[in-house]
């Protein structure tokens, strides 16, 4: 129909029209110009999808999709803060004075009366999600989820240094390695005590005393990771549940 | 352009003139060598980043200059695309200023960058297409090509070319411009702006700072050449400065959303940051920065001259340019400061982090600036004839 015929026609108003038709009207509109991955590269509105790995809206996933699937978990109630994990992970990773891979947060928490507070010691590490905020992001594919095993790798030769995947990552879990002059983080020794112990422990692990560290195959009901995490009686609990990114770090008291 | 120069005899150049765009480029070459030092040394030792604000100063040149130059070709586009006759005189400075403000804000992350020779190589062998950074580079880069290729056909008068590459270098730009707040949105784990007003706010900021870019860089360059008074390119000053108005009310309501989330954690998704910068230690800046020089002033000394003042509109401007920069320092900052494990009772673990940036930072900064300037200078010299026809 041309403009003319349009303008002889009738003004039907817009008085008939719902509140919920307009906004679906605005809403196709302003989200039409989202041309590339469903708006999540371009879109005129908030994109829902862009948040993907950081909106609180959960994926249900009914089976583990990697075999094995790697995971650990941190039984954080034994922690010592005695830093030997630290120690073993800096010296079978070569990990520079400057950065961490894994350290342990000291935390303070309110019980049950006013003014008394538990002291518990966190450790932290990549949490290896399963919608990786830092792989998203990344331009040259440095950083991926390796297909096999889910562990976030990095290639350091593809590194730019642009450091979104730090800026994007919501467990402060990598840092710029100068020496590599690319991003570094754990990937649960996957080069080096992974491989030499045939994918059965790592060396933070291996090092623990009190069998914080607990790690294991997700995918293997034999694994005492996976029995951990199954046990009916126990509470687990994921760090930073709302950024949406499905950690595969879990924790509980023991 | 080689046919162009060959047709027309070298502007003549006072000794004036050249001793500006000397001390210009000298300035821009010492503060870009502290950008080599960086590179050769290792950020670690020269940026006031780290682990907790990976992401310093040199972003805020990097959008400040990228959304510059989206407003540029938007303004430049209501005259070659959209044919209207009011703004086709400023076409080709705004063309032109638009190409310097991109080479100059990719020239600015391309510092920010550890290894900047990699992104060569892996940008084109192993592209990443969900990562909105791949997209943004791509789409910058095109866009620089889209608008030399624009330019190139002003000077060759080859209009019907030059409206063609307009029309490409306009789609992108805008695609660019949208890519780049997903990009922002995409980390709303360290608390950045990830509000629904976030698209449009960008694109109204990045014509508003085209609108000042313009009434400013016109009346330098006037004064600069010494022009007479032309009609014509006044019609098209003042109706950029109406356009420039009406995107100040715009702004203001934007700003207003700010403010209200500020004070009201219900109004907005990201409470920690935006009380830090409406009333915690960013308010200065916001308040002096982004209320007070991005707005409220260059709409005042509009509102006082009714927008009829060529000198008042390029100081509202230079106002509205400086306003805007400390917004985009605020942006790319105030998010990065919300510790990770906030909300998790971490002894020792400061309310925000801190970000300072350092002599190599702010010297990369200006040196980028006075490499916008120099080019700006080179051009008023060497484009003038294409300016004034």
């Amino acid at each position: 129909m041309k403009i003319k015929d349009l303008e002889k026609l009738n003004d039907e108003g817009v008085e008939s029209l719902s509140s919920k038709e307009r906004r679906r009207f605005l809403q196709f509109g302003l989200s039409i110009t989202g041309v590339f991955l469903g708006g999540t590269i371009l879109s005129l509105t908030s994109a829902p999808k862009v948040q993907g790995a950081l909106s609180s809206g959960n994926v249900p996933m009914t089976d583990f999709p990697y075999s094995p699937h790697y995971t650990m978990v941190i039984r954080q109630n034994h922690c010592i803060d005695c830093e030997r994990c630290l120690d073993a992970c800096r010296s079978t990773n070569n990990v520079p004075a400057h950065g961490y891979r894994t350290t342990i947060l000291e935390r303070s928490v309110p019980i049950a009366q006013k003014e008394q507070r538990e002291r518990i010691f966190m450790p932290i590490l990549c949490n290896h999600c399963n919608r990786p905020a830092c792989v998203r992001v990344c331009p040259t594919r440095a950083t991926y989820k390796d297909t096999t095993t889910g562990i976030v790798l990095m290639n350091p030769d593809k590194c730019i240094g642009c450091k979104t995947c730090m800026a994007a990552c919501p467990y402060n879990a990598r840092y710029f390695d100068e020496g590599k002059r690319a991003i570094d983080k754990c990937n649960f020794c996957y080069d080096t005590k992974l491989k030499e112990s045939g994918g059965k422990i790592t060396a933070c692990a291996a090092a623990c005393p009190a069998n914080v560290r607990i790690f294991g195959d997700l995918t293997d009901p034999e694994s005492a990771a996976y029995k951990l995490i199954h046990a009916p009686e126990k509470v687990v609990w994921v760090l930073r549940p709302e950024t949406g990114t499905l950690p595969n770090v879990f924790y509980m008291n023991s | 352009m080689i046919s162009y120069l060959k047709t027309n005899t070298f502007p003549t150049i006072s000794m004036n003139q050249v001793l500006i765009v000397v001390g210009l480029a000298l300035f821009s070459g010492i503060g870009l060598s502290f950008g080599i030092h960086s590179l050769v040394v290792g950020h670690d030792h020269t940026f006031g980043t780290s682990r907790e604000v990976p992401w310093g100063i040199l972003i805020s040149p990097y959008v400040f200059f990228a959304c510059l130059s989206t407003g540029l070709c938007i303004v430049s586009s209501l005259g070659q695309v959209f044919g209207i006759e009011t703004f086709q005189p400023i076409i080709p400075r705004t063309v032109f200023l638009a190409l310097i403000t991109m080479a100059t804000g990719l020239m600015c992350i391309t510092l920010e960058l550890e290894s900047p020779w990699r992104v060569g190589f892996y940008a084109l062998l192993s592209p990443h297409q969900s990562s909105n950074i791949w997209w943004k580079t791509t789409i910058y880069s095109l866009y620089l090509i889209f608008m030399l290729f624009n330019f190139m056909s002003l000077a060759l008068t080859k209009k019907k070319m030059a409206k063609i590459f307009a029309i490409i270098a306009l789609v992108t730009v805008t695609m660019g411009n949208l890519n780049m707040n997903s990009d922002m949105e995409l980390l709303g784990a360290r608390g950045f702006w990830s509000e629904n007003y976030m698209p449009l706010y960008f694109l109204s900021l990045s014509t508003l700072t085209g609108c000042a870019g313009i009434l400013l860089f016109s009346w330098l360059g006037k004064t600069f050449n010494g022009q007479t008074p032309n009609i014509e390119n006044d019609m098209a000053l003042k109706a950029t400065g109406k356009l420039f108005t009406v995107l100040l009310l715009g702004i203001l309501y934007f700003t207003g959303v700010k403010i209200m989330g500020g004070f009201f954690p219900q109004f907005t998704k990201n409470p920690e940051a935006m009380s830090l910068l409406v009333q915690g230690g960013f308010a200065l800046n916001f308040w002096i920065g982004e209320v007070g020089l991005a707005v409220l002033i260059p709409l005042a000394l509009i509102l006082a001259t009714k927008g009829k003042n060529a000198n008042i509109l390029a100081l509202a401007g230079v106002s509205c340019l400086i306003g805007a920069f400390v917004l985009f320092y605020d942006l790319v900052i105030v998010g990065q400061l919300i510790p990770h494990y906030y909300q998790y009772n971490v002894v020792d673990l400061p309310q925000y982090y801190t970000y300072s940036p350092s002599l190599h930072e702010i010297m990369i900064t200006t040196g980028a600036i006075f490499f916008f300037l120099a080019s700006f200078v080179f051009g008023e010299i060497l484009f003038k004839k294409i300016y004034t026809s």
